[in-house]
């Protein structure tokens, strides 16, 4: 979902990192869908160059996709003239979430912090380039960095945390309808923004390196002896395949990236985790943990698309071997296990569960609109909010007062706010015959009020940016006053500068979380567990 | 409090002897024919005046002649509480009029709603998971009120308490806490407020001004209202 907001959040994200060119561009791209050179030249007014130099960097850091479409009508166009450039909404937004990939990274594998760092920093680098990252850093002599660069690599490649960089202009097979034309993204018709997403996905699809090429570098160690390296285990052939590939592509340097995709996927299940903990107990917090954890080993092995249903033993297995786990009983598992509503099914004798995160992220998206309800229009909407998107219908509204004690002449007036707000749907039916000839019917409708929110959070974090910015002009004037206009010492000063930075940080950090909550974690890649 | 203490305010009177409707002028005659054909709906003044076509004056003399007679009696209509509205005697006003249950002299008896359910919670607190038909039954036993509750009642305060998310509705699965009661049933318990007494935990973005500022929808980056000139802001960044 793009939204207004949406756009404007990652506009001021582009001008924060790139400056006001960068940002123009990126701009007309998220605004009007892919467009050829010469259009983003006519529409920004920039000059060729200044357009040219502006793809560069954001295809460097992952923020726009080339693609190109298969000629039909034969003519003899240079395929230059028909590149297309795409806006990456999702990779711009990650921008603001390299702390958290860091954090997760250091978590498992510390010493791949710095290696990480500088691909978030540089967008995509080549192995050569991360040895001579290394090389700088440290004294160390030339050997020693080529190892440790590569033993570290490897392991963030096992750990899916880096992938090799997509292909760079793929080539789409059949025109996509509608394709040139301008396209306005982020206007409230949602069928207009699915078809673009198609149009994204599709070329995301093109673009991206085979499975078996994905998490894997093949090096030339000086003596021209290719040495591969995988994860997966089951593509001897394969690999022989593509080392002849690699030989005549002129020893082709391969290109790696940090891979958005596996870090949103920690971040998911994370959320889902600490959301069963506030929401049920620890217990089932850390049957869950447990199993995405075997998931996760699983899925290391098996590629699934799915969930895989986990066997009681196994889950109880993953539990005892967490700190945390060790204490719980067989039975203390199983309970948790109905907490969290998973489905038990029967096979053979071995009962098998599998977890639905689609329900917990659906819980969590509930609870965060709840709350803003319940702050911003009190204790009556937030109870009638809830009856409306528990039962999901239309409900009249002397029947939401009924049932929510809320008193008969306070609840319209209530519920027409939130719908002025956009959080309610309201319809209108008119009887003919009865004195009391009009009703209002109210209604939860869950695609447009998420949007909505989204919307709002977009909007909030913007809003919270801009203040981050704003206070740090504010400081700078404060230090150019002479001393006798000084209100406050220059220790007060610092600490308030320093107060007012933590809160909005760690606001903007909570406030992208629930950001993910409602935009990244229903991304269907992100739906297999 | 009437309901919690006294004798229950609700018990149907018996209707008044007709002896009076025999000293009837014409005007009250036809008056009461029609208010006491709306039965327990009662009639609004205005519709009575367009039903009998007559004179506003009459009407006024009339039903206050028929109130001293205590052939009528002027209930609160809670759909529209100015509407001066009547109905007969022997008549109880129905639940449309009223409002229900909850409602006393047109207004939600919010006092009793709340004490009847604080006195739920405590029940199900105490029973950490309890049914319908447990709670009813505690309420009886307990003979802290004089009215009796129908399971429909006691269903409307659970409900509503299930809304305002002070407890949580689940099913039983014949297992732990649930083994007494049978698989699939309803059953109730208290809300985990994950840690925080009271409330539920606040979300991300109900923490923020923006997220509870009521002119989020006004405020743009160089608009009048700004994130830059924001008064919320200001207040919030305080130190
Ligand atoms: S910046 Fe201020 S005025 Fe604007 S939405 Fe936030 S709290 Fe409201």
């Amino acid at each position: 979902m793009v939204t207004q907001y949406g756009i404007k959040l990652g506009v001021h994200l582009m001008t924060n990192q790139f400056g006001n060119i960068v940002a123009k561009v990126c701009e007309s791209l998220l605004r009007r869908g892919p467009l050829t050179l010469q259009l983003i030249v006519r529409f920004t007014e920039l000059t060729p160059q200044q357009v040219k130099s502006s793809l560069l960097i954001l295809i460097q850091h992952n923020c726009v996709q080339a693609f190109s479409l298969e000629q039909q009508d034969g003519l003899e166009d240079g395929p230059k003239a028909n590149t297309q450039y795409l806006a990456l909404f999702n990779n711009i937004l990650h921008r603001m979430r390299f702390s958290k990939f860091l954090k997760i990274v250091s978590s498992e594998f510390d010493e791949c912090k710095e290696l990480l760092e500088g691909l978030l920093q540089h967008g995509r680098l080549t192995l050569k380039q991360m040895v001579e990252r290394e090389r700088e850093k440290s004294s160390k002599k030339d050997g020693n960095c080529e190892d440790i660069v590569q033993e570290n690599l490897l392991k963030l490649l096992a750990a899916r945390y880096v992938e090799r960089c997509p292909i760079h202009e793929p080539v789409l097979a059949t025109p996509v309808k509608d394709e040139t034309t301008a396209k306005r993204r982020g206007a409230k018709s949602s069928k207009r923004n699915e078809e673009s997403e198609t149009i994204e996905q599709r070329v995301l699809g093109a673009a991206a390196p085979m499975d078996a090429q994905r998490f894997s570098i093949i090096t030339n160690t000086g003596s021209n002896v290719s040495r591969e390296t995988s994860v997966g285990e089951k593509r001897k052939y394969d690999a022989l395949e593509l080392d002849r590939e690699s030989a005549v592509e002129e020893e082709e340097v391969v290109l790696l990236r940090a891979n958005f995709e596996e870090f949103m996927c920690r971040l998911r299940h994370k959320a889902c985790i600490e959301n069963v903990r506030t929401r049920l107990d620890d217990g089932a917090s850390i049957v869950l943990r447990a199993m995405l954890e075997a998931v996760r080993s699983l899925e290391k092995r098996v590629k699934t698309e799915k969930s895989v249903p986990l066997s009681l033993n196994t889950i109880f297995e993953e539990v005892m071997n967490s700190e945390e786990g060790r204490g719980m009983t067989l039975d203390r598992v199983r309970a948790s296990l109905v907490q969290l509503g998973c489905s038990s099914s029967a096979r053979g004798t071995d009962e098998s569960y599998s977890i639905d995160l689609k329900k917990i992220v659906e819980l969590a998206q509930n609870d965060e609109v709840e709350s803003i309800v319940l702050k911003r229009y009190g204790r009556n909407a937030y109870k009638m909010f809830r009856l409306l998107s528990k039962t999901g219908c239309l409900v009249e509204t002397e029947k939401i007062s009924d049932t929510t004690f809320v008193e008969k002449k306070e609840a319209p007036k209530m519920l027409f706010k939130l719908w002025s707000d956009g959080y309610l749907h309201m319809e209108k039916i008119t009887v003919a015959a009865a004195r009391q000839s009009q009703f209002l019917l109210w209604k939860v409708n869950k695609p447009s009020l998420q949007e909505h929110v989204l919307d709002e959070m977009f909007h909030a974090a913007l809003n919270l940016s801009k203040r981050v910015a704003y206070e740090r002009e504010k400081e700078k004037e404060l230090i150019n006053l002479p001393a006798d206009k000084q209100v406050m010492s220059r220790e007060e000063r610092h600490k308030r500068r320093r107060n007012v930075a933590f809160v909005l940080e760690s606001s903007l950090r909570e406030l992208d979380d629930a950001v993910m909550l409602f935009h990244d974690f229903e991304e269907p890649s992100l739906l297999k567990a | 409090m009437s309901r919690l203490q006294g004798p229950s305010s609700h018990k149907r009177k018996q209707p008044e002897p007709n002896s009076a409707s025999g000293s009837l002028t014409e005007h009250e005659r036809i008056l009461y024919h029609v208010i006491k054909s709306k039965q327990n709906m009662g009639i609004w003044t205005r519709d009575m005046k367009w039903e009998t076509k007559l004179p506003d004056y009459v009407v006024v003399k009339s039903l206050k002649s028929l109130q001293a007679k205590k052939l009528i009696k002027e209930v609160v209509n809670v759909q529209n509480k100015g509407r001066k509205h009547y109905i007969a005697a022997e008549f109880e006003p129905s639940k449309e009029i009223t409002g229900g249950t909850w409602y006393a002299g047109g207004n939600l008896d919010t006092e009793f709603i709340n004490f009847l359910q604080k006195h739920c919670v405590k029940i199900i607190y105490e029973q950490k998971v309890a049914t319908l038909e447990g709670i009813l039954d505690t309420i009886r036993r307990s003979r802290a009120f004089n009215v009796e509750f129908t399971p429909q009642q006691i269903e409307e305060i659970v409900n509503a308490l299930v809304l305002d998310n002070e407890i949580t509705e689940v099913e039983s699965n014949g297992m732990g806490e649930f083994d007494s009661i049978p698989v699939g049933t309803v059953c109730y318990m208290c809300t985990n407020k994950g840690g925080r007494k009271g409330e539920p935990k606040i979300g991300a973005m109900a923490s923020i001004p923006c997220g509870v500022c009521p002119q989020i929808s006004l405020c743009t980056p160089d608009g009048i209202i700004s994130p830059q000139t924001c008064v919320h802001f200001t207040k919030w960044l305080d130190f």
